[in-house]
C-alpha cells in the first residue's frame, strides 16, 4: 500500500496535525478565522490568484533566490557538498516576504483595508509595511516596548515606509506581548483589518497558510539541482524559531523519504532556565505541549502552564512556541530538532562570510552552525541544502557589538 | 437585573482579592468571575492584562483560586462563583482534575475564552464539565453567525455570556446601539439566561440593559476603581 502523503496532510483543511495545531480564539475571532480559511482554500486554487502571486514573486521580491554551491566551504569542511538557498535576497532582505504577499493579497480579496502584524527584531513588521505599500493598505505595526527600544533601525524604516509602529508596554515588553496587542487589534476591528501573522504560528489557518506560501522555496531547490544534475539533497537544515523558513525549506520534501530534515532552535546561553525565564528558546528540549495564543503545540513554560520568557542572539528565534506543524513533524521522527548556542552561532556567521562572502542573518547562521557540525561527517558524493533565511547587515549593532565592539562603540559616540 | 463582577485572583495581592471579592459580594453582586492568572491573556484588554502580569509576580497559583473560592462559598454560600482562565491553565493543571477541583471548591460554572466547542476533540473540556456538574459558560459575540449560534445553544448551560461589542475586556462611556437587536437574536436560539459584558462601567449602562439581558457583567471597571479609591469606590459601582 502507498503511503499517505505528508504533504496533503500538512496542508488539511481543519488545521490539525496529531494533537497539534487547531484554532483556539475566542469566540469573536472565530469568524475571522472562518473567513480567511475559507479565502485562502479558494485563493490557492484560482489561477488569477496564482498568477498575481508569481508575478510579486518574481518582478517583485526577485525570486527566484540563487542556489549556491559553497565551494569553498566544502573544502574547508572535506565531507558532504553544501548548497546555500539565498532566502536573504528577496526584497527586504528575508524570506518573510512570501508570506506577507501571499496574505496582502488574500486581504485585497478581503476587501480590508489595512494590515497589521507583529515583529520582534522588526524584519517582518518590515516586509509587511513594504507589501502595505506596494498595495496600498493602511499599516499598524505592534512592537514589545524592549524590541522597539533595541531595534530604532527598523522602526525607522518601518514608519518611512508609511506605517504607524505601536511599543507595546504590557507584560516583557516583547515578541509574545506584540501578538497579543495585534490579535487585540484584530478583535476590536475584525471587519477592516487582516492580521498578517508573521510565521507558521496562531490559529488555523496561519500555519497551513504560511507554509503554502513558503513552499516556494523548496519548490525552487528541487528544479534548481534538477538543472545542475544533481539529485535531491540527502540533508535540509534550516533554523527554527516560529518555523516559516524551516517549513519553506522542508515542505517540498517531506515525501521524499531519503531526504532528512534537521531544524536548529536557539540554545541561547545554553539549556538551563529558572522558574520564569529560559536561556535558550529550544521548545523540543524542555517544552512541553500546551495551548496559548491560539494554538497547540510544544511552548516553553512552568508547571501551571504560564509561558516563559526565552533567550537568543537572534531576535527572530527568541519565542516561547513553535510551530503546529513542525511539532507534529518532531513527534512522528520526520524533523530532527537540534539546538546551537550563541557563540557556535556567531562563529559560525564568521566562517561563513570569509569563505563564501556572504553574511547570513543570525537566525540563518544557527543553520550554518549544525552545517558545520555535519557536513565533515557525510560522504562527499553526499549533499546539505541549508536555508540562508535573511541576510546579516540586519544585524550590524548585535554582531558589530560582539565582534568589534571597542571600536564600533567608539563609532557609534563619534556619531553623536 | 442580576450582576456578574469580577476579580483576578492575586491582585493587587491574594488577600486584597479575597477583600475586594467581599465587598463586591456584599453590595449585591449575584454572580463573580474569579480569574486565574495567565501569562498571555489574549481575550482581556490592557487593565485586566496588567493584573494578571501582577498577579503572576505576586506567585498566585491555581490552587490559591481554589482555596479562595472555597473560603468566599463559605462566606456567601447562596452566591454563584464562577472561574475564568484559559485553556492552558487547565491543561497543565489536567482538564478532568481541574473540573474535580473547581467542583469540589463549590464552583458554579468555568468561562474559557480559548476553549472553543469546535475543539472539544482534543480539549474534552465540556465533558469533564458536564461530569462534575460545572456549568461550561459558552460566549457569543456579535459577528456570531446563525449556524453557529445554533450549535453553542447545544453546548449552553448555566447562562451564556454575550460580549457586547467588538474589542478586548475594557470599561468603555456607552453601550452600542445596535445591542438590542443583537440581544433578541440570540434570545431566538439560546434558552438559558443571557449575561452581557465587555465594556459595562457604570449604573446607566445596567440599566439599559433592563428587559433585554438577564445578568449585565462589570469586569475591569472594578479594578480601575480600586485602583482610584479603594473598596468604597467598588462598593459604588454596585451600589450607586
Amino acid at each position: 500500500m502507498k503511503k499517505p502523503s505528508l504533504k496533503k496532510y500538512i496542508l488539511n483543511s481543519r488545521g490539525t496535525f496529531g494533537e497539534y495545531g487547531g484554532c483556539y480564539v475566542p469566540e469573536m475571532l472565530m469568524p475571522i478565522m472562518e473567513e480567511l480559511a475559507f479565502e485562502f482554500f479558494h485563493a490557492k486554487k484560482d489561477p488569477k490568484f496564482r498568477a498575481q502571486l508569481k508575478d510579486l514573486y518574481n518582478n517583485y521580491s526577485g525570486r527566484p533566490t540563487p542556489l549556491t554551491f559553497c565551494a569553498n566551504l566544502t573544502k574547508k569542511m572535506g565531507g558532504a557538498k553544501i548548497y546555500l538557498k539565498n532566502e536573504g535576497q528577496n526584497l527586504t532582505g528575508a524570506h518573510k516576504i512570501n508570506h506577507c504577499l501571499g496574505q496582502a493579497l488574500l486581504a485585497k480579496r478581503l476587501k480590508k483595508k489595512r494590515l497589521i502584524a507583529e515583529t520582534g527584531a522588526g524584519q517582518h513588521g518590515l516586509a509587511t509595511a513594504t507589501v502595505a505599500a506596494k498595495l496600498g493598505l493602511k499599516c499598524t505595526i505592534y512592537m514589545g516596548a524592549k524590541d522597539y527600544d533595541r531595534q530604532r533601525p527598523n522602526v525607522f524604516w518601518m514608519e518611512q515606509l508609511g506605517a504607524t509602529v505601536i511599543p507595546v508596554h504590557a507584560g516583557g515588553q516583547i515578541l509574545r506581548d506584540a501578538i497579543n496587542e495585534a490579535l487585540r487589534d484584530l478583535l476590536t476591528n475584525p471587519q477592516d483589518t487582516h492580521y498578517l501573522l508573521g510565521t507558521v504560528c496562531g490559529p488555523h489557518p496561519y500555519p497551513v497558510m504560511n507554509t503554502y506560501f513558503q513552499s516556494i522555496v523548496g519548490a525552487e531547490i528541487r528544479k534548481q539541482l534538477k538543472r545542475e544534475g544533481a539529485g535531491v539533497p540527502d540533508l535540509l537544515i534550516a533554523s527554527v524559531g516560529g518555523g516559516s523558513n524551516a517549513m519553506g525549506l522542508f515542505y517540498e520534501f517531506l515525501d521524499d523519504p531519503d531526504v532528512k530534515l534537521i531544524g536548529v532552535e536557539a540554545g541561547g546561553k545554553g539549556i538551563t532556565e529558572t522558574q520564569k525565564k529560559a536561556q535558550h528558546a529550544a521548545r523540543f528540549q524542555t517544552g512541553r505541549t500546551g495551548v496559548a495564543e491560539g494554538f497547540q503545540s510544544k511552548f516553553l513554560q512552568d508547571k501551571d502552564g504560564q509561558l516563559k520568557e526565552t533567550h537568543s542572539i537572534s531576535a527572530g528565534l527568541d519565542y516561547s512556541g513553535v510551530g503546529p506543524q513542525l511539532a507534529y513533524l518532531e513527534e512522528i521522527g520526520r524533523v530532527k530538532m537540534t539546538y546551537a548556542l550563541d557563540r557556535e552561532v556567531l562563529s559560525a556567521y564568521t566562517l561563513l562570510a570569509q569563505t563564501e562572502g556572504i553574511f547570513a542573518a543570525l537566525e540563518s547562521a544557527h543553520a550554518v552552525a549544525e552545517v558545520i557540525k555535519r557536513a565533515p561527517k557525510m560522504k562527499k558524493k553526499q549533499s546539505i541544502v541549508f536555508n540562508c533565511s535573511g541576510r546579516g547587515d540586519k544585524d550590524l549593532f548585535i554582531t558589530a557589538q560582539k565582534l568589534d565592539r571597542k571600536r564600533f562603540r567608539a563609532y557609534l559616540k563619534s556619531q553623536l | 437585573m442580576k450582576l456578574m463582577t469580577h476579580i483576578v485572583a492575586g491582585y493587587p495581592t491574594l488577600g486584597e482579592s479575597e477583600q475586594i471579592a467581599r465587598t463586591l459580594l456584599d453590595s449585591g453582586s449575584g454572580f463573580l468571575e474569579i480569574q486565574i492568572p495567565f501569562s498571555d491573556p489574549i481575550a482581556d484588554g490592557p487593565v485586566i492584562a496588567a493584573a494578571n502580569q501582577i498577579a503572576l509576580q505576586n506567585g498566585t497559583r491555581p490552587r490559591d483560586a481554589f482555596i479562595l473560592l472555597r473560603k468566599l462559598h463559605e462566606y456567601a454560600p447562596d452566591k454563584k462563583l464562577l472561574i475564568m482562565t484559559y485553556f492552558n491553565i487547565l491543561k497543565q493543571y489536567g482538564v478532568e482534575k481541574f473540573c474535580r477541583d473547581a467542583a469540589r471548591s463549590n464552583c458554579y460554572g468555568l468561562i474559557v475564552p480559548d476553549a472553543p466547542i469546535d475543539e472539544e476533540a482534543h480539549t474534552h473540556y465540556l465533558a469533564s464539565c458536564k461530569k462534575y456538574g460545572l456549568h461550561a459558560i459558552q460566549i457569543i459575540s456579535p459577528i456570531t453567525p446563525e449556524t453557529r449560534l445554533k450549535k453553542i445553544a447545544q453546548a449552553a448551560s448555566g447562562f451564556v455570556y454575550c460580549v457586547a461589542r467588538f474589542g478586548v475586556t475594557g470599561a468603555q462611556k456607552k453601550l452600542p446601539q445596535e445591542l438590542g437587536g443583537y440581544l433578541q437574536r440570540v434570545r431566538k436560539s439560546i434558552k438559558v439566561a443571557l449575561a452581557v459584558g465587555f465594556g459595562i462601567s457604570k449604573r446607566a449602562h445596567i440599566a439599559a440593559l433592563q428587559n433585554k439581558a438577564d445578568i449585565a457583567v462589570i469586569g475591569s471597571q472594578i479594578i480601575r476603581e480600586y485602583q482610584k479609591s479603594g473598596l468604597s469606590g467598588v462598593a459604588k459601582i454596585i451600589t450607586g
